[in-house]
């Protein structure tokens, strides 16, 4: 098994957030996300559009009343893209838990990439 | 395939340090999400501020009285409730799979019959003694015990989803199924059918 499986469109930092919010959901509104996020609604919004544009996020804009409503849900797609990154890391990680040489890892390790 | 043939997805020395915060990341999300869909201590507080004052119309035994705050409390208990629904919130909606399956369920219907319990049998101990209020006391008694279960029980709901949603990814027949291990507090606890470790063959 390989590191096929760990997505690069997922692994930008603002996008794993959004995608591992909503694998735990069925949907959730935009301002939900664009407040649990910090981000601002332009800012979401273009990640979502990219995200979608992948086929891993469904968008649903509706009305209530006369206020638009939009939520996004993780498709079918986007759900099995995600279990399969989260596969990948894993396997990243395990292989240091068994190479008794790995050098340990320490807080400056914790930064994620161009975070 | 091994990995080491390769390039790392995440490009330097520190792959494994990054891929474990990207790890902690996604399950402190997952935790967000859930949190959202417990019923929030807030309402917890209004059902029994909603009780209290039931118990004391009862007690004033006016029937102006009564006919104005019991309906009034029941409309506020059951907006409350309402209320504190994440989906009538139009927020989010927890993933089927994380939801609490019927042991979630038992616990809902404990907490009240306990509160049930505890207010009846009260009034009924302290009426027999002629002590006054006795539906004001034991009804404050019964909120007492929503106030404090509630939190609790939110506590255990949500523990019982994070379990269910860990457990959906373990139970899927595909590579998802290697969360367990690192979505546990226990860092160690790679079970045995992690097949990617051994079949990885390679080296850091």
């Amino acid at each position: 098994m390989s590191t096929a499986g760990f997505d690069e469109l997922i692994h930008a930092p603002t996008r794993l957030e959004i995608v591992s919010l909503l694998a735990a959901a069925q949907w959730a509104d935009f301002k939900y996300i664009r407040d649990e996020l910090g981000l601002s609604d332009s800012a979401l919004s273009k990640q979502l559009s990219t995200l979608e544009s992948a086929g891993y996020v469904e968008i649903r804009r509706r009305f209530v009343g006369k206020r638009p409503r939009t939520s996004a849900s993780l498709s079918t797609a986007g759900r099995q893209a995600f279990e399969k990154h989260v596969a990948a890391l894993q396997r990243i990680v395990a292989r240091s838990q068994q190479d008794p040489g790995a050098r340990p890892a320490t807080e400056a390790d914790r930064a994620v990439p161009g975070r | 395939m091994s990995d080491t043939q390769q390039p790392s997805p995440l490009g330097s020395g520190s792959a494994e340090a990054d891929a474990a915060a990207e790890l902690a990341e996604i399950q402190r999300r997952q935790e967000r999400v859930i949190e959202s869909a417990v019923v929030p201590v807030w309402s917890w507080w209004v059902i029994a501020l909603a009780l209290v004052a039931i118990g004391a119309a009862r007690d004033s035994h006016h029937t102006v009285v009564l006919a104005i705050s019991i309906p009034l409390a029941a409309v506020v208990i059951a907006g409350a409730i309402i209320a504190s629904l994440p989906e009538v919130r139009r927020r989010v909606r927890v993933s089927s799979a994380a939801q609490p399956d019927g042991r979630g369920g038992v616990a809902l219907a404990s907490l009240i019959l306990l509160v049930i319990a505890v207010t009846i049998a009260l009034a009924v101990i302290l009426t027999d003694n002629r002590v006054p209020h006795p539906l004001t006391i034991s009804y404050g008694a019964g909120a007492a015990v929503l106030v404090i279960g509630g939190p609790l029980l939110n506590k255990y709901l949500s523990r019982l989803m994070l379990s269910n949603a860990r457990q959906h990814m373990t139970d899927a027949p595909r590579p998802g199924a290697q969360w367990r291990g690192l979505l546990s507090s226990d860092p160690g606890d790679h079970s045995p059918g992690h097949a990617g470790r051994t079949n990885d063959g390679g080296t850091a």
